[in-house]
């Protein structure tokens, strides 16, 4: 189990990678974020993006999955978050685009009230040119490593 | 429509109705962020938050929807650069009912001649009026064209 313990600043995770699809792109944008350039290849070209792109919520839902899967790959004992710093859509994410994420602890403090831990880093999704298209820093919560099992 | 010059510090704007349902949660879940306390109602009892809430980024998702319903159809934005201070401050239950109340923080002075960023500070609110998420969007606006069309 990774406990808040487990976490110091400095610390690099690897989330891995998803190549997103234009069809994924349609199915998230026509339920949350209806805007023409989202939901519509014609006229999103005549638009300032030239082009179909995804959502700014849709790239943080799969940065979200990404961060999941490798809380779970490492049996992080994860319990929501209270909420993030900043958010930057930086570049635009097209259909095909391969998005990988990575992410860095900034920094750790223990809660006052809870036994609990908050971590707050830097995550980051990169496209294959190496752009960095999404950049965010959030806060984690992370049970504390339970006294009995630290011995 | 609202152009960037239209736009004014303190204006506020009321929009939206946004029911959620325990399907929909769960459906969201399961694609994007897959935690027993979005997926399993027996898990989600069990958890810090006794019963199955919504993924803070659903909220956000069900949030731009009311946003692209609402708000973005009366003013001539092309998107926006991000948000900063979003806090996730109450639970989203199955058969709450959302919507927003958002107010123009400030606009910056812009550094191209045909858009600028407004930020706007929105409250997400449930039927009982209880904040559930508050963030500062980051708004991009397009400049009124110079002919006054």
């Amino acid at each position: 189990m990774r406990y808040w313990e487990d976490h110091e600043p400095g610390q690099q995770t690897d989330l891995g990678s998803h190549t997103i699809t234009e069809a994924e792109i349609l199915a998230f944008a026509r339920k949350y974020d209806p805007q023409p350039f989202h939901t519509d290849p014609e006229a999103a070209r005549r638009s300032l993006y030239g082009g179909l792109i995804a959502s700014g919520w849709h790239t943080c839902a799969i940065l979200m999955r990404l961060g999941v899967e490798a809380n779970q790959r490492e049996q992080a004992a994860a319990t929501g978050s209270p909420g993030l710093d900043s958010c930057r859509w930086l570049k635009p994410v097209r259909p095909g685009d391969t998005l990988h994420g990575r992410t860095e602890v900034l920094e750790t403090w223990p809660s006052r009230s809870k036994p609990i831990g908050f971590v707050r880093r830097r995550m980051e999704m990169v496209n294959q040119r190496g752009e960095v298209v999404l950049a965010l820093v959030g806060i984690t919560m992370y049970h504390r490593r339970p006294v009995a099992a630290s011995a | 429509m609202k152009y960037f010059e239209d736009v004014k510090v303190g204006d506020v704007m009321r929009f939206g109705r946004y029911e959620v349902t325990k399907d929909e949660i769960i459906e969201y879940a399961r694609q994007f962020d897959p935690q027993p306390f979005h997926l399993d109602e027996e898990a989600a009892r069990q958890s810090l938050f006794g019963g199955l809430i919504a993924s803070g980024w659903h909220t956000g998702a069900m949030f731009i929807r009311m946003v692209a319903e609402h708000m973005t159809p009366q003013v001539a934005t092309s998107g926006a650069r991000g948000f900063d201070d979003l806090r996730w401050l109450k639970p989203v239950r199955p058969g709450d009912v959302l919507s927003v109340e958002s107010v123009v923080r400030e606009k910056e002075e812009p550094r191209r001649p045909d858009r600028g960023t407004v930020k706007i500070e929105s409250r997400v609110l449930n039927q009982h009026g209880d904040v559930v998420m508050s963030l500062v969007s980051l708004v991009i606006f397009q400049r009124r064209p110079a002919d006054g069309s």
